[in-house]
């Protein structure tokens, strides 16, 4: 069941979203009902709540003593309606469960966020969720305890299904917190004896900003040993580990929530995109039904629906070839690290969210695998040298010579790396032309392939540097219908290939438009040449009409429309 | 419109000779409406001598209020109450859910009062005493 046909009531808290099902929030007997409420189609998400199956300190129940903790009889009922489910286990404090999902027993020290303040979230009945310390010594053991205890019960009763390991963060400083991150007094502890048995000589620490690295890399392992721990437990059961943005649920939204204003859909939005284009994977749990109203159900359930979930955790891997089925479009890949600083002081990003707004997305890693690769194949690739390795610099060159084109900022690329790439020209014979505009420029190309490398350095802060990559831009010639908006109205791509009934396109390409503020928007659509308006989709509280430009749409407070366009060529 | 603060006491640092003295830092501003603006706040930061107008730190204690005093003329508003993190943190350890996470901000604390917006009492403020 869809959003769009959402009939739940208020108070149905197992299903929050994303397909998850909350099991200890309903009694054992109603199980049944509410795993029918979910399509046929969807796969199951069931987060397991650790600490509720902990009996005592010491012994785990899976039903035997109480039935709403009785996971066999869920399997058997999910197995018996044919629905295929997947467990999902927290590697991080969880929001959603009471005490961050630790167990009473194990639950002594609160965390203290990068603010001071507890990490605190206010779940969808607005009770108060309390985030435990995973730096506790007894949180761990009491973890790998309950591991073991999973591990066996799941092979003792034969349940087939698939688990993923899930880390949990929050929105911090347009950037993400990991709800692992603590500064409490059971983290300064566990810090120290990290330094003692890592440095029994002492180690120095300069600086603030030192000491941080240190506690990041210390953090760091203390989540490897959470993720090693579950991957030896759960052996074949274990499907690897998602990443995952909870929506609302920073201490910051904690109290934005409580006011009477609320979080607005405006900034829901604002989260939602940046999420998108980070191309990571969010939780919309925490929300109250009052807040998940108006666009907000619309929205995730177009974009972050079935098709998503089963593509992101496995289920379907989308081929390169379009199909009938709408999947998203953009028309760059920025492959960055966690911290896309150096995409913002050269240019690039602030050029892209003027002129390229969420037709972008960026990548942590590169996934180079053969569907990702074809799939990808029009999208321009982005690489910074500083965020390259051996690994990533060799395959951008591959994605070269697979006919892609290529932007690589040299800005920190080890000389190493430089020197190989000069290598890389000669041995290919590469005719290189060199351009001098606000900074150097080479180009080579390689059949389709384009490769660009240019000093970004130069450009880093340079009043003119939007010259530069709007000449980048016109040279790259990247078709796209332009739209036009003010800032607060959101538009998102999506493309399909043409069907029988379509005329002689090449794609056919959809803008889902929302206006998520209370007022009045209106949006103009440029089609410019290459692209035809076919027709419009589930408009709410919008108009569109064509013009001699391409179509202007209005909005009312909180309305979308979907537009679809056939993308041809001239003759 | 009643406005709460939240604030951090950073202690003062000294390394490789370069000395930080302590400072109250802001962490959060609010109203019911929702959260003040960073520029807004840096605007009004401005108004307070030495103070850290980007990092919105302040000196001192006296400092900040004097910084939250000058938000409420400026916002109309005639209080606006001061609450340490670790204040706010006890708060938390004794709330269950919105009831009691909103009573944190009657309870803890230091109340400063607008004066200025208490004398502007107007017509029917001037009956009614």
């Amino acid at each position: 069941m869809s959003y769009l046909n959402d009939s739940r009531s208020e108070s149905d808290l197992t299903r929050p979203g994303e397909q998850w099902f909350f099991y200890w929030k309903t009694s054992a007997a109603l199980w049944e009902s509410r795993i029918l409420e979910f399509a046929q189609s969807e796969i199951i998400f069931i987060p397991i709540y650790w600490g509720f199956h902990a009996e005592n300190a010491t012994t785990w129940d899976f039903g035997d003593l109480l039935a709403e903790r009785d996971l066999v009889r869920l399997s058997k009922l999910l197995t018996q309606h044919g629905r295929k489910f997947s467990w999902i286990l927290p590697l991080t404090p969880a929001p959603f469960f009471p005490n961050g999902g630790v167990p009473i027993s194990s639950a002594r020290t609160l965390s203290i966020s990068p603010e001071g303040s507890h990490v605190v979230a206010l779940d969808q009945e607005s009770k108060l969720n309390k985030m435990y310390s995973y730096f506790e010594p007894k949180v761990f053991s009491s973890f790998v305890q309950f591991l073991n205890s999973l591990g066996q019960f799941l092979t003792a009763h034969h349940i087939k299904a698939p688990c993923w390991g899930l880390k949990f963060y929050y929105r911090h400083e347009n950037d993400r917190c990991s709800y692992l991150y603590d500064r409490s007094l059971a983290f300064e502890q566990g810090f120290s004896r990290y330094l003692k048995s890592n440095f029994p000589q002492g180690v120095e620490l300069g600086s603030a900003a030192e000491e941080e690295k240190f506690k990041s890399n210390f953090l760091s392992e203390v989540q490897d040993l959470f993720r090693t721990a579950a991957e030896s437990s759960l052996g074949s059961f274990w499907s690897g580990v998602q990443e995952v943005l909870v929506l609302g649920g920073s201490p910051k939204e904690t109290l934005e929530r409580g006011l009477t204003e609320g979080k607005t859909q405006f900034h829901y939005f604002q989260d939602l995109f940046d999420v998108y284009i980070k191309s990571q994977w969010l939780s919309s749990s925490l929300l109250t039904p009052l807040e998940k109203n108006q666009l907000l159900p619309k929205f995730l359930t177009e974009h972050f629906g079935n098709a998503e979930i089963e593509e992101r955790y496995h289920y379907q891997i989308n081929s390169g070839d379009l199909n009938q089925d709408m999947r998203p479009y953009s028309l760059i890949d920025i492959v960055t690290d966690e911290n896309c600083q150096h995409f913002q002081t050269n240019g690039l990003l602030p050029f892209l969210n003027q002129h390229y707004r969420w037709l972008y997305h960026m990548h942590p890693s590169l996934n180079f695998t053969t569907e990702w690769i074809e799939g990808h194949q029009h999208q321009v690739k982005f690489f910074h040298g500083s965020s390259m390795d051996r690994t990533r610099f060799g395959q951008m060159l591959k994605l070269f010579m697979m006919g892609q084109q290529i932007v690589l900022d040299k800005t920190g690329l080890h000389p190493d790396l430089e020197k190989r790439l000069q290598i890389f020209y000669l041995e290919n014979n590469l005719k290189i032309q060199s351009v001098n505009f606000l900074t150097s420029i080479t180009l080579c190309t390689l059949g389709e392939g384009r490769f660009f490398a240019f000093e970004g350095k130069r450009l880093d802060d340079h009043g003119e540097r939007a010259k530069f990559w709007e000449n980048l831009f016109v040279y790259l010639n990247l078709t796209q219908p332009e739209v036009v908006a003010d800032n607060d109205v959101f538009s998102l791509w999506r493309i399909r290939a043409t069907s029988a009934s379509d005329l002689n396109y090449i794609d056919v390409r959809r803008v889902n438009v929302y206006n998520p503020t209370s007022y009045k928007k209106r949006v103009l659509i440029h089609t410019k040449k290459h692209f035809a308006f076919m027709k419009m989709i589930d408009p709410q509280r919008a108009e569109a009409r064509t013009t001699s430009q391409g179509v202007e749409i209005e909005l009312l407070p909180f309305g979308k429309i979907a537009l679809d366009f056939g993308h041809y060529e001239e003759a | 419109m009643s406005l709460s603060l939240i604030y951090h006491f950073q202690s003062s640092q000294n390394q490789d000779g370069d000395f930080k003295p302590s400072r109250y830092k802001v962490v959060y501003f609010f109203s019911e409406q929702g959260f003040l603006e960073d520029s807004f706040m840096r605007e009004m930061s401005k108004t307070i001598p030495d103070a850290d107008h980007f990092g919105l730190t302040f000196l001192s204690l006296d400092d900040l209020k004097g910084f939250a005093l000058r938000v409420a003329q400026e916002l109309n508003s005639p209080e606006v109450r001061l609450i340490s993190v670790q204040d706010y943190n006890i708060g938390l350890d004794g709330a269950r859910d919105l009831a009691s996470l909103k009573n944190v901000f009657s309870q803890f604390g230091d109340l400063v009062m607008n004066e200025n917006n208490s004398r502007k009492k107007g017509f029917f403020g001037k009956l009614f005493t």
